[in-house]
């Protein structure tokens, strides 16, 4: 439980609302208003347009603005509402394409860690044992895009421009973005050109570290030799650059096994 | 009265009675076996196929079922096979002779079910009709149009005519005509129309968005600007686009003509005399 005169530690967990009491959280480009009223819950919510990630700050205060001033609001209606509000932070539900800014190579025999940092969802639930789910809202409207070697086979997953840093400082901070390493092995005997990175969000779980940063387990790439092939494997600890996060939520869907042999194309590209 | 009471107890002691109540028992007991083979088939091989097969095996494997107790009660009535054969040989030349079309559109969903060009559910277009598939019969495929109406398209047609399945692939393109001014730089009118692909989070990312010059036209410089968009997002990507576009290339001063026509009276002539209104009423 959060008190109103002491700041939360982080955007996500319980909170308790009085009845007729607005609350507006801040998280990058989204604005969320939840409003408790007798039998009742409000929400809403908009995103902004801007999608430079300037907005690096979170904020939760209470507000007299009404949730029908943002553009999507809805209406929960309940026999009584208790005042309990969860929220916690999701992945994406499709896979994440990360397009670096400046595509780069992988020679031979090579391997490289590179941070790419994905954008999170949030789940709003209300009451308590058990907490009704009420809505998930994406913190950044994602546009779609299409992976796949042509356009009748393939997945819809959506698009994102990375940095793909390979130094663990130059990573900024962000409260609404996960981190994911992962980890490059070039095996094969030609050169790798990465343009474009699959990262299955669906499949990953979310780490909280001391600092308030998400991060995702190591993701493990691996071009093996006769190239069309690569392996998958997504470790179930949390990265070692995360300092031992803790474990605040479990994959959307699980995958069957934690090594996933997918064709060349359908992780790379 | 007493004879004919004594000819109906005599008929119904007769061995005829017998043969007569065997073949009923046969068709109701087949009536009740192939509903239950074909219901048993349907659940074992529901999971497997899709609704539309369910359906015909279903339907095939009573009738057939069915038919072979009928002609085994025939037998028990005393009727040969043979002679019955040859009836139904004649019979269906003459049936099939005065229902041509029928014929022709049973032959063509037997070819329908073979080709699976759509199952139920898809949406498809035929002519000048789209609509929803909510079956695929032996003689027609009924559809359910947007304005909600209901459609019967006779087998034949469809398999005559060029049918498109708009719901097979995952993703659509759509193609957005653009005819902006002779005045304009289309490097620049390039650059505004990547911008609000780039911003349209509807608008997929790869495959990129396609740019062609399609022409020099009468009054503006035609252009075919073509999006990628999730199947079910087409719609909304078309609105928003297109009222995107306006707007961005209203908010750049570019041009969006209308046809022009210049009216030239040749060298030879003299120009055309040109009259203020306000100087006339002046007058």
């Amino acid at each position: 439980m959060t008190d109103d005169n002491h700041s939360p530690p982080s955007w996500w967990g319980n909170f308790k609302l009085d009845n007729e009491q607005s609350r507006l959280w801040q998280i990058g480009p989204l604005t969320l208003i939840v409003r408790c009223l007798s039998g009742e819950w409000q929400i809403a919510h908009e995103q902004t347009d801007n999608i430079v990630d300037s907005k690096a700050i979170w904020e939760i205060k209470n507000t007299d603005q009404l949730p029908g001033t943002l553009d999507n609001n809805s209406r929960y209606v309940f026999r009584e509402t208790t005042g309990l509000l969860n929220i916690s932070p999701l992945l994406a539900d499709r896979p994440i394409v990360s397009r670096p800014h400046t595509p780069f190579y992988l020679s031979a025999g090579e391997e490289v860690t590179v941070y790419v940092s994905s954008p999170l969802w949030l789940q709003l639930a209300v009451g308590s044992s058990p907490a009704k789910e009420l809505q998930n809202i994406a913190i950044q409207r994602l546009s779609d895009t299409w992976f796949g070697p042509s356009t009748r086979e393939g997945e819809l997953c959506y698009a994102t421009t990375t940095h793909c840093r390979i130094n663990l400082d130059d990573i900024p901070q962000r409260p609404h973005r996960a981190i994911t390493p992962v980890f490059i092995c070039n095996q094969a005997d030609t050169t790798l050109a990465v343009e474009r990175l699959n990262v299955p969000a669906p499949l990953l779980p979310l780490y909280a570290s001391t600092t308030g940063q998400l991060w995702t387990p190591k993701i493990t790439l691996i071009r093996e030799k006769d190239g069309d092939m690569a392996e998958l494997k997504i470790d179930n600890k949390p990265p070692a650059e995360s300092k031992h996060a803790a474990r605040l939520g479990e994959p959307r869907e699980t995958a069957d096994s934690s090594v996933l042999f997918r064709a060349f194309n359908a992780v790379f590209s | 009265m007493h004879e004919f009471w004594a000819d109906i107890l005599s008929f119904l002691s007769s061995e005829r009675m017998w043969s007569v109540t065997r073949a009923i028992i046969l068709v109701i007991v087949g009536a009740a076996i192939a509903k239950l083979v074909s219901s048993t088939l349907t659940r074992v091989a529901g999971k497997k196929m899709d609704r539309h097969r369910t359906m015909l095996l279903k339907r095939g494997s009573y009738y057939l079922i069915l038919a072979l107790f009928l002609i085994s009660a025939l037998r028990e009535l005393g009727f040969s096979l043979s002679v019955l054969l040859g009836a139904a040989g004649i019979l269906s030349v003459a049936i099939g002779f005065a229902s041509q079309t029928s014929a022709s559109n049973l032959i063509s969903g037997l070819f329908l079910v073979a080709e699976r060009p759509f199952s139920v559910g898809d949406i498809i277009r035929v002519g000048a009709t789209t609509g929803e598939v909510l079956s695929i019969d032996l003689l027609s495929v009924k559809l359910r149009t947007f304005d909600n109406l209901f459609v019967r398209i006779p087998n034949e047609s469809l398999i005559k005519s060029e049918v498109t399945t708009l719901t097979r692939f995952p993703i659509r393109r759509l193609d957005v005509k653009v005819g902006v001014a002779y005045k304009e730089d289309l490097k620049k009118v390039r650059t505004v129309l990547d911008e609000i692909a780039d911003r349209n989070p509807l608008c997929l990312e790869e495959p990129k968005p396609l740019y062609i010059f399609q022409g020099f036209g009468e009054s503006s410089l035609d252009i075919q600007y073509s999006v990628w968009a999730k199947r079910e997002n087409f719609l909304d990507l078309k609105n928003s686009i297109h009222q995107e576009i306006k707007s961005a290339l209203d908010e750049h001063g570019i041009e969006i003509p209308f046809p022009h026509r210049t009216i030239y009276t040749g060298s030879a002539t003299t120009p055309f005399p040109i009259q203020s209104a306000e100087n006339r009423q002046a007058d």
